[in-house]
């Protein structure tokens, strides 16, 4: 039994208010940041969402599906974790989806795990958030599992030495040492490990001392917006493009400021799931879906991470209705393909195992714009920071 | 050597940028005494508007910088008129509420209008080149800004020292009753001084992109970092804000080249002790 | 008597606020813990007139003490306030024997200064605090030992609203003692209190102590209650923010905190909900009639409306 339907106030008041809905539809909130710096994440799930809808319809079986969208602003883990008990309790949920934030998801850990309900994370990045809760599942990414095949890669295209530069929190320190494991584990060396303040505006000082010290590569992983603005403007006019010390990166090339990026972002290398100039079908469809919405917001890693977040949803639902541990259990190991290609769902660390690409920065000589070229598969793999 | 080098460089350069976006305000706040949180507002206008005429409309880059001036003054005269011409007489906290109210609808506007993502300001190519300064390359916009620097601190000296609006102004500010009892216009002063502030603030947006890049929430974002200038340098001087951001340049690109894990820490707690030793800032009068 | 009605109303507002949103005592809670955080300024800005926009710094400060005591010593929620409540003042009696030298604009940028540096050593201090990803693991026993935190969040709001009243009550005994009554000549003559001898620079001190105490009760509540912390509670936004309701309410008033806190959370939490890409269109404009058209803040609408439905020729404001 539910918790949440074992506290009899919340039932009576919630019968007056939810009365007229049907007993079929369930209901799956999403927590996202729909205002402030960070609202275009918002757009891009719900354009996401109604990309789905639109062409697996609304409802699953006998099932009918709505989404309640919550704003969450940007960081802030009280705000994510009382729009949650809300949903749960008012607007009697089924399911939770959304989470731009670590903090944000850890919040709300205690709720998901008691009132057993399965929580979707279309976009946050930290691997122990999942031991948090059993009921957490993933359809993003974590950053070890980007960031150990851009070392692979390297190391194949004959770098040895590397400087890592990193912005100093979470995340940061997370892909630093996914690399470095990486690296150091094919027999590279990395011969200094910069940590940037996240205030950071100028981070000439940081790329000269890279560039003083001539390795092959420098590793990059800065928060996007204005820091990836800023930091791979300054990586173009130290000229260290020139000195042949090549760019590793994983999102700072991701397409909703790639534009911005101008010709200074051309030949940059990252390795990642999802690039919206992926080749297939099933891409391009997605692509002219969300084109066709009203104001149609750029195509990432976050629209497919709701899109596939959505697919696992249905999955659940036809599967196992409102039961959440059912529905986990069959989530669980579920294979399908993706507009990012096939995925599956370990069942150990309840992240998508996925394929990893290579890209490049070039030009669409078609359309003239910037896209992430995939110049094919490093690896097909889960969380590989699960178990550090 | 070359370290020392490196830094003196760096941090002029990054300095100057920090100048060039917080003279405007060091001009609204320092000389007007309005505690003008909306500074980083008018910035962030004249970055979007040289966004739209430059990047969007593809104008070349000297008719957009000076559209993009001409249209933030023209939206920063009428807000004096009917907004800012009342908010002098305010007490500083009524200002900070007035000017942080602002600053919300100034990014409300722009975050309906652009949308929330990065609005990029394209540089003339010669702008966009390294010069190689024998032991190192400097990029062409750095050095644009520095010279730029230069002649806007020159060119406010004379102004404010040297002119006879400088006087005026200088009176103004000083004591407004007794400036318009001996016929100044004070009204026009101060809405003059006001539209060189939202003009200056636009060109240090403009300039400051590469670093800074514009995107609606850039207000809110650096607006510590523009205060923090004005603070150092003192109310009510120029040159103070110029010492001030040169200095702060120099500071920060010391701390990331010679303890980048420690920057954060080290560089607040040096403005703390600074400014525990001067309250007044460098300059400041008082 | 009349004494009376004021608090009396202030319990009723928070009696309803229980009712009026029996789906929502999360969010209501989340208004409440404000509100005392709010009122910490009020005590520092209001009545010592200390400006500050780094309230922040104690409030973070007190989250994550409480956060650390509940985990690694002990569990109970009152030891816990007592913890935070602790780590607020220490932190403001350290950087206040600094800051309280400096006034002005100055004072405004330390304050800030200080806030940033927590939140730096919070940052890089992750093996203790987590660091970007927040402190977790915070379980908290019952209030009392018998009534658990249970998932609607009854025991909650019951729990934060009781700190909230005593931390009220006793700032309305506070400033009206002779020490209130002193920060009050403090802030509107300082010169006048140095000359007739008052400790101006100990009196202020002893007020940052004490409003950072406050906060830091706020930090450990919201600790408590959302089971995590996270770097954001030493951000500017949020002293940014808890000024903006503080002078929207009405400074030096108390009642004018609770008021300013509950209007823009609630208008907020409204405009968010019906427009999340465009309600600080509404924030914005909200903000600015205020300051235009009740310069002391929401407290006053009452007696503005009075002087506009009398039309007195003295109504002018």
């Amino acid at each position: 039994m539910k918790l949440k339907n074992a506290v009899a106030l919340g039932v009576t008041l919630s019968a007056v208010v939810t009365g007229a809905a049907f007993a079929d539809t369930i209901r799956v909130g999403v927590i996202a940041p729909f205002s402030g710096p960070f609202a275009l994440y918002g757009t891009q799930y719900e354009q996401a969402i109604a990309a789905y809808q639109a062409k697996h319809g609304t409802s699953v079986g006998e099932h009918e599906i709505e989404f309640i969208f919550r704003d969450s602003g940007g960081i802030n883990p009280d705000l994510s974790r009382s729009l949650a008990q809300e949903l749960l309790i008012r607007d009697q949920v089924d399911y939770l989806a959304g989470f731009t934030f670590t903090p944000n998801a850890l919040a709300v850990a205690p709720l998901i795990t008691q009132s057993e309900t399965p929580t979707v994370i279309f976009n946050a990045a930290t691997s122990s958030i999942n031991r948090d809760s059993e009921f957490f599942l993933r359809t993003s990414f974590t950053l070890w599992q980007v960031s150990a095949p851009i070392a692979d890669w390297a190391y194949d295209q004959g770098i040895r030495t590397v400087i890592t530069t990193v912005a100093d929190y979470g995340p940061g320190i997370d892909a630093e040492n996914g690399f470095t494991a990486a690296f150091e584990a094919r027999g590279g060396e990395v011969i200094d490990a910069v940590r940037m303040p996240l205030s950071t505006t100028d981070f000439t000082p940081f790329l000269q001392s890279v560039r003083a010290a001539e390795p092959d590569a420098v590793f990059v992983f800065v928060p996007g917006g204005p820091t990836t603005f800023a930091y791979t403007r300054t990586y173009n006019e130290n000229g260290l493009r020139e000195a042949g010390i090549e760019f590793l990166g994983t999102a700072e090339t991701e397409e909703s400021n790639l534009q911005a990026l101008g010709d200074a972002a051309i030949g940059l290398n990252t390795a990642y799931h999802y690039s919206a100039a992926h080749d297939s079908d099933m891409n391009r469809e997605f692509l002219a879906a969300i084109a066709e919405m009203d104001d149609p917001a750029a195509v990432n890693w976050a629209s497919v991470g709701a899109y596939d977040g959505v697919h696992l949803i249905y999955e659940m639902i036809e599967a196992a209705g409102s039961d959440g541990p059912a529905a986990v259990e069959h989530a669980l190991g579920l294979e399908w393909e993706s507009p990012r290609g096939p995925l599956v769902m370990d069942p150990e660390s309840r992240t998508v195992i996925q394929n990893v690409y290579h890209r490049v920065v070039q030009r669409n000589e078609e359309t003239g714009l910037l896209e992430n070229f995939e110049t094919g598969i490093i690896a097909t793999v889960g969380d590989l920071g699960w178990d550090q | 050597m070359g370290l020392f080098l490196n830094i003196v460089v760096d941090g002029v350069a990054y300095g100057m940028i920090l100048f060039m976006i917080a003279v405007g305000l060091s001009v609204t706040m320092g000389l007007m005494r309005v505690v003008n949180l909306a500074h980083g507002g008018f910035a962030m206008i004249g970055g979007a508007l040289a966004h739209v005429f430059g990047t969007q409309m593809g104008l070349g880059f000297g008719l957009t910088l000076l559209l993009a001036l001409a249209g933030t003054i023209a939206i920063a005269l009428p807000l004096e008129r009917v907004i800012y011409r009342r908010v002098y007489g305010f007490g500083e906290l009524q200002q900070v509420l007035a000017t942080i109210g602002l600053t919300f609808l100034m990014i409300a506007t722009v975050n309906w209008w652009l949308g929330s993502t990065l609005l990029a300001v394209a540089m003339p190519e010669i702008l966009n080149q390294s010069v190689d300064l024998g032991f190192r390359t400097l990029p062409a916009h750095r050095i644009a800004v520095i010279g730029l620097g230069l002649s806007v601190t020159l060119g406010l000296w004379i102004l404010i020292d040297r002119t006879r609006f400088g006087v005026r102004l200088r009176a103004a500010v000083d004591n407004r009753a007794i400036a318009s009892a001996h016929g100044i216009n004070t009204d026009r002063i101060y809405m003059i001084t006001f539209g060189l502030g939202a003009g200056l603030a636009a060109l240090g947006g403009i300039m400051g992109a590469e670093l800074l890049p514009i995107d609606a929430y850039y207000p809110l974002r650096y607006m510590v970092l523009f205060l923090i200038v004005v603070a150092v340098g003192g109310m009510g001087s120029i040159l103070g804000s110029f010492l001030a951001a040169i200095g702060l340049g120099l500071l920060e690109t010391a701390t990331r080249y010679l303890v980048p894990d420690l920057s954060t820490i080290t560089f607040f707690a040096l403005v703390i002790a600074l400014l525990a030793m001067r309250p007044q800032g460098l300059l400041g009068r008082e | 008597m009349r004494n009376l009605i004021a608090p009396l109303a202030l319990i009723l507002l928070g009696v309803a606020l229980f009712f009026l949103f029996p789906y929502n005592l999360a969010f209501a809670t989340r208004i409440v813990i404000m509100v005392i955080l709010v009122l910490s300024l009020d005590l520092v800005l209001g009545y010592a007139g200390i400006p500050t926009l780094g309230q922040g710094a104690m409030y973070g400060a007190g989250a994550y003490a409480a956060g650390l005591f509940a985990i690694h010593i002990w569990a109970d929620p009152f030891a816990g306030l007592i913890a935070g409540a602790l780590a607020g003042a220490i932190l403001a009696l350290i950087s206040g024997f600094v800051l309280m030298r400096a006034s002005g604009l100055t004072l405004i940028m330390l304050t800030i200064a200080v806030a940033s540096i927590c939140h730096e050593i919070a940052n890089r201090a992750r093996g203790v605090t987590g660091g970007a990803d927040g402190l977790r693991g915070i379980r908290m026993d019952p209030v009392f030992g018998i009534f658990e935190f249970d998932f609607i969040g009854v025991t909650g709001y019951w729990y934060t609203f009781g700190v909230a009243a005593l931390v009220f009550a006793f700032l309305v005994i506070l400033v009206r003692s002779p020490f209130g009554l002193g920060l009050r000549g403090i802030h509107e003559s300082p010169d006048r209190m140095m000359a007739i001898g008052a400790p101006v620079y100990w009196r202020r001190l002893a007020a940052y102590v004490v409003g950072g105490a406050i906060a830091g009760i706020a930090g450990a509540l919201t600790a408590q209650i959302s089971q995590l912390v996270s770097l954001e509670t030493f951000a500017f936004a949020l002293s940014a923010e808890a000024m903006i309701m503080l002078i929207l309410g009405g400074m030096g008033r108390l009642y004018g905190a609770a008021i300013g806190t509950v209007v823009f959370m609630w208008v907020h939490h409204t405009a968010a909900a019906n427009d999340p890409f465009n309600w600080l269109f509404v924030i914005g404009a909200m903000v600015l009639a205020v300051v235009f058209f009740l310069p002391s803040g929401l407290i006053s609408l009452p007696a503005a409306v009075t002087r506009l439905i009398k039309g007195g020729r003295n109504g002018g404001a």
